[in-house]
């Protein structure tokens, strides 16, 4: 396992008082601007397509069990719910993970529950097909087909599957909206959704659909956070140039040494 | 002077933290000890003693739920959730024994790890559940493709049996039966899927690649170049080029290695460092439970 030294133990320690003093700032009524991430904004118009066309959607939280990206797709998955329900839109949600399966369901209740239409939640439409990759693959792909989705959205750790699925939705019509945290899928899901949340665009989804305070005023504090580990890049930049440039200069200006893990 | 009563001062508390440690840690072990089943005890010991604890554990925590006053709930949700993840956020600072690689907080961080797969495998339970409520009402109803919903059930019960039988007799026949099962039904058809991303692939690029923009230009250009780059024809197209001096820069398989390794990776770079960023700060709510809100009710 590995231990922080004490650098990286103060530069964690800098980004997360960032973060937690733009959180409280932000819940002390501080007004805060986020720019316009149209993959986001596609969401309410992905709904309102399923609606108009009076057929389902689909909403794909990944193949991971519950940590950091499946938490977000779920906080994602309680906006669009709260929509569905105001329309009175069918959403169909497969899980590859019985943990999240279960949480999914109690989010759905809850959700419809607190917009007044309880009666809309169906126990079916959330499903736990397997937890195995291509057995979950062919089970989205099955439903996919079978109740030809009108919007599907696939937010979450998505991995080999991914392509199958987003590819799958594009021949059968549906629009769709994708994100992760998955670097490597994410060209994928360029090339075959409408809309593609990338990079910490992800992370920013909670903030951008809820609009909630503390949300918004993580996402202010992790830009602060993003600045300084800009500067530190740069400095690292100049510093392996000019180290590079003269060797022996490396005795006195690597500083970067310290930052290391392990050494 | 001063400096050597801060250092006399740093051993006697360390002293003092390592001896209640291991005082700690000694009795925490003789008392765990006494209640495991001895060393070699049958199977059906060992689940009884899983579940028993599992059992009490789980009594005890609902009872104390069950006691607290609603409006403390979440509060006491709250700080279980922040003294958990305390300890890997502890764990992770204090510095490791160099030997080692390890603080004396990575036993119990191990530990709670494995308390966390435990909690997964009860849980598999109600993945069945859904999948046994589901396919069982298509099949009570006959409802179209009723069919597959009694594949399911075949299928779900011949492997559960297999594997018992397997697990129970460990003989040739019972092994032949999983293995026909398992390795020759199940992970085919994964494989099957598997590499039917070879088609959804050429159907992908064929739409990305095709020429309607600069950009769409650009990426045509430089994903050609990389994949002939990467295959033997690549290397026979520009085998002419000499191998050294600056001109080398131009061999195929040279500058597909450039894209990938220099304007491909400082992209995917930073974009990792903004997942990670969001991540820092998504972890951070999660643990101070500032985000309830998103998911359920109201924020704490």
């Amino acid at each position: 396992m590995n231990h922080a030294n004490w650098t990286i133990g103060i530069l964690e320690g800098i980004l997360v008082f960032l973060i937690l003093y733009k959180i409280f700032s932000a819940r002390r009524g501080k007004r805060l601007y986020i720019r316009r991430v149209p993959g986001l904004n596609a969401i309410d118009e992905a709904v309102g397509r399923a609606t108009e066309m009076g057929r389902p959607m689909l909403f794909s939280p990944g193949i991971s069990g519950l940590g950091l990206p499946t938490l977000q797709a779920l906080s994602i998955l309680k906006y669009i719910t709260g929509i569905a329900a105001k329309y009175r839109t069918r959403i169909i949600v497969p899980t590859a993970d019985s943990v999240v399966y279960t949480i999914a369901e109690e989010i759905m209740k809850d959700t419809y529950t607190a917009h007044g239409v309880p009666e809309q939640f169906n126990p079916e439409d959330i499903r736990f097909l397997s937890d195995d990759q291509f057995a979950y693959a062919s089970g989205v792909v099955g439903i996919l087909n079978r109740e030809r989705v009108a919007s599907s959205f696939l937010f979450g750790n998505f991995f080999a599957e991914s392509l199958i699925l987003a590819e799958t939705g594009h021949q059968v019509g549906a629009m769709q909206v994708a994100g992760t945290p998955q670097v490597t899928q994410i060209p994928f899901f360029i090339t075959a959704a409408d809309y593609t949340i990338i990079g910490d665009e992800f992370y920013a989804a909670g903030a951008y659909l809820s609009r909630e305070p503390t949300l918004l005023g993580s996402l202010i504090g992790q830009d602060y956070a993003k600045a300084i580990l800009i500067l530190i890049m740069g400095a690292g930049i100049i510093t392996s140039t000019l180290m590079a440039i003269n060797p022996a200069w490396a005795n006195w200006l690597d500083w970067l040494k310290y930052f290391r893990v392990g050494q | 002077m001063g400096l050597f009563r801060e250092m006399q001062l740093s051993l006697f508390i360390k002293n003092a933290v390592a001896n209640v440690w291991h005082c700690l840690t000694t009795q925490f072990n003789l008392i765990w000890d006494y209640l495991l089943p001895a060393a070699g005890a049958p199977d059906w010991q060992w689940i009884l003693w899983t579940l028993g604890t599992f059992l009490v554990i789980g009594g005890i925590l609902f009872w104390l739920l069950q006691i607290v006053p609603n409006r403390y709930r979440k509060t006491l949700v709250a700080v279980v959730t922040f003294l958990a993840g305390l300890i890997y956020a502890v764990e992770y600072f204090v510095p490791a024994d160099p030997k080692t690689g390890t603080n004396f907080l990575t036993p119990f961080a191990d530990k709670l790890q494995e308390a966390t797969l435990v909690i997964y495998a009860f849980a598999l339970g109600l993945g069945v559940y859904s999948l046994i409520r589901f396919h069982g009402r298509g099949l009570i109803k006959l409802r179209p493709g009723w069919q597959n919903n009694l594949a399911f059930f075949i299928a779900f019960l011949a492997m559960m049996g297999a594997g018992f039988w397997q697990d129970a007799t460990g003989s040739r026949i019972s092994l032949n039966v999983y293995d026909l099962l398992f390795q020759s039904t199940v992970a085919s058809l994964g494989a099957t899927m598997f590499s039917t991303i070879g088609f959804y692939i050429v159907s992908a690029a064929y739409r990305a690649f095709r020429i309607r923009s600069a950009e769409a230009t650009l990426m045509l250009i430089a994903a050609f170049i990389v994949m002939v780059g990467q295959v033997p024809i690549g290397a026979y197209l520009t085998s002419g080029i000499p191998a050294s001096g600056w001109i080398s820069v131009f061999k195929l398989e040279n500058l597909s290695y450039w894209i990938l390794n220099q304007p491909n990776m400082a992209a995917w770079r930073a974009m990792a460092f903004g997942i990670e960023v969001g991540a820092l700060a998504m972890a951070l709510r999660t643990w101070l439970s500032l985000e309830r809100g998103s998911f359920f009710d109201r924020e704490l």
